[in-house]
């Protein structure tokens, strides 16, 4: 069915002009999407660039022109990359193991009164303590190793999923649940097919936030001597020994796999999940 | 088919006393309307025959048997009109024949069948919020009735259309329900669209609610809106609601 054809049948139908807008024709092409991101980039490395000139000291501050092949020669830099790799695995173990705790402990909060009072106040109290601070603390405990990092960062980001999701819970559409009782749905499909999908959303915005604090504390509980090897550590050391152009590019492939994760990843799982909100107007797929 | 009955009704939430001394009978296949002020409790009476609250005093009854617990042969049409925004209106359709877990093309078979009816065939990959308000009505009511229940509870289901859709969705509410034999329920604040629609025309009072006045509506269909018994059903209803004249 051409647009025309739905848009003409949508108003014949309604008997009214219809609400349904139509929509953008056509998906906005690759580089209308990517340029806000590619600016914002440009415009920091401009930033970069202009200090450097400024400053005028290579061995403090590398220009931009200085840094570039270096970056290249970390792909093949055995010590760079076991960082990369090592920072990596504790994300995909300790990051997987928060959201899952978060959502747990989320869903235990929706279900009863008192444990949402004694979640929330227990995140409260989480939230106030900067997560490296637990690093010293969890050497003591669990000894030198990956096992203190992942710790970290399950304390970090559990909790955004927790409260994502406790939220959540508490905003499945009374309507929505009645209907399905209506329509004669047992316990389990109430679960499955109201307040799963209901609450999907509140999960995916949980697990966006908790993928902020995860990698932020990850690198910074690195950096203040949590582990011997890792992306974090990298850059402390190499801060320590005055290799700049090192620091910069620890930074800039922090940034990097971030902006990888988040806006790629995480955001194309989003969407696919969520596919029903980005369909647009009343051109969807016929 | 069902015939439904309360007897001797109260229903009060807390310290309120929403519904006071009802007593009801709507046979087989009969269309019946409550008309009342908003917060009378009209949608508490539709929500004891749906199983979704129990009377405090007093029995309800589908077919001589106490209502105790919802069940799909009698569907419940929401005032908003309640469809899962993450389900196209072909899966909103066939949600409740997946959960009695009926095969994949049967309900496919059904779900065009009924939209069809009610003109909405095409949409069937449409999520609801691309749909105009009458479409997702309509969509809601194709939900119900692709289930074929017995009994029809309809809780203001026009209340958010404009006036132009409205009229037109009466119609064909009144064409899908013709020669079924399905009972069906109406509320509605729209005192034309029960004298259109309805054979009976409870009239509510305002909280504590309790019915003023049974009114029959004999008169074949299609009605005349500015027929003349059409125009004296409205004003008894009128009067009744006391809005019928106005002193200044
Ligand atoms: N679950 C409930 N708990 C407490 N009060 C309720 C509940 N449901 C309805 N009420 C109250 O009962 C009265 C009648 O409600 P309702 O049946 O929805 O009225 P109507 O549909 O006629 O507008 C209202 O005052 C409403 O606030
Ligand atoms: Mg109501």
């Amino acid at each position: 069915m051409s647009t025309q054809d739905t848009q003409s049948l949508t108003e014949d139908i309604s008997g009214t002009s219809s609400e349904a807008s139509p929509g953008k024709r056509g998906k906005p092409s690759l580089w209308n999407k990517s340029w806000p991101y590619l600016a914002a980039v440009g415009s920091l490395l401009v930033v970069w660039e202009i200090g450097a000139l400024i400053e005028n000291k290579p061995f403090i501050l590398p220009d931009v022109v200085q840094t570039v092949p270096r970056f290249f020669q970390s792909f093949s830099d055995a010590e760079f990359m076991n960082g990369v790799w090592r920072s990596m695995y504790r994300l995909a173990v300790g990051y997987p193991v928060a959201c899952l705790l978060g959502a747990l402990l989320g869903l235990l909060a929706g279900v009863s009164r008192t444990f949402a009072v004694y979640l929330r106040s227990l995140i409260s109290i989480l939230q106030s303590i900067p997560p490296i601070t637990w690093v010293p603390f969890l050497l003591l405990l669990l000894g030198f190793g990956d096992t203190v990092i992942i710790a970290v960062i399950t304390i970090a980001s559990f909790f955004p999923m927790a409260l994502s999701v406790m939220n959540g819970t508490e905003g499945v559409n009374k309507t929505h649940l009645e209907l399905a009782r209506v329509f004669g749905a047992n316990r389990m499909q109430l679960l499955t097919k109201v307040f799963g999908p209901e609450s999907l959303p509140a999960f995916i915005t949980g697990a966006q936030v908790s993928f902020g604090n995860a990698w932020r504390s990850l690198i910074a509980s690195e950096m203040v001597g949590g582990a011997s090897i890792g992306l974090g550590k990298y850059l402390s050391y190499h801060g320590e020994i005055a290799d700049m152009k090192g620091v910069m590019i620890s930074i800039i492939v922090i940034g990097g796999i971030a902006a990888l994760l988040d806006h790629v990843v995480l955001e194309r799982i989003k969407r696919k999940l969520l596919h029903y909100r980005y369909v647009s107007g009343s051109g969807g797929k016929k | 088919m069902q015939k439904l009955e309360l007897k001797g009704v109260n229903k009060h939430f807390g310290d309120l006393l929403v519904l006071t001394n009802i007593n009801l009978t709507i046979e087989e296949g009969e269309f019946a309307a409550i008309v009342g002020p908003s917060g009378c409790g009209k949608s508490t009476i539709l929500r004891m025959l749906a199983g979704l609250e129990e009377a405090s005093e007093g029995q309800v009854l589908a077919n001589g048997q106490p209502i105790t617990k919802p069940d799909p042969r009698r569907t419940l049409i929401f005032q908003e009109h309640a469809l899962y925004p993450w389900r196209t209106v072909e899966q909103n359709v066939g949600f409740g024949m997946e959960l009695a877990k009926e095969p994949k093309d049967e309900r496919k078979k059904r779900i065009d069948e009924i939209l069809e009816k009610v003109g909405l065939d095409g949409f069937q990959k449409y999520y609801p919020h691309q749909l105009s308000g009458g479409m997702r009505q309509r969509a809601s009511i194709a939900r119900a009735l692709v289930l074929n229940p017995e009994v029809l509870l309809l809780d203001e289901p026009y209340g958010a259309l404009d006036a132009i859709t409205r009229l037109a969705m009466q119609n064909e509410l009144i064409r899908l329900w013709r020669g079924t034999g399905k009972t069906v329920l109406l509320i509605t604040h729209d005192i034309d669209e029960a004298v259109y629609l309805a054979d009976s025309i409870y009239v509510m009072s305002p909280r504590p609610g309790h019915f003023i006045q049974t009114l029959h509506a004999d008169m074949a269909r299609p009605r005349n809106r500015n027929g003349q018994k059409f125009v004296e059903l409205r004003q008894k209803i009128m009067d009744n609601l006391d809005i019928g004249s106005y002193s200044i």
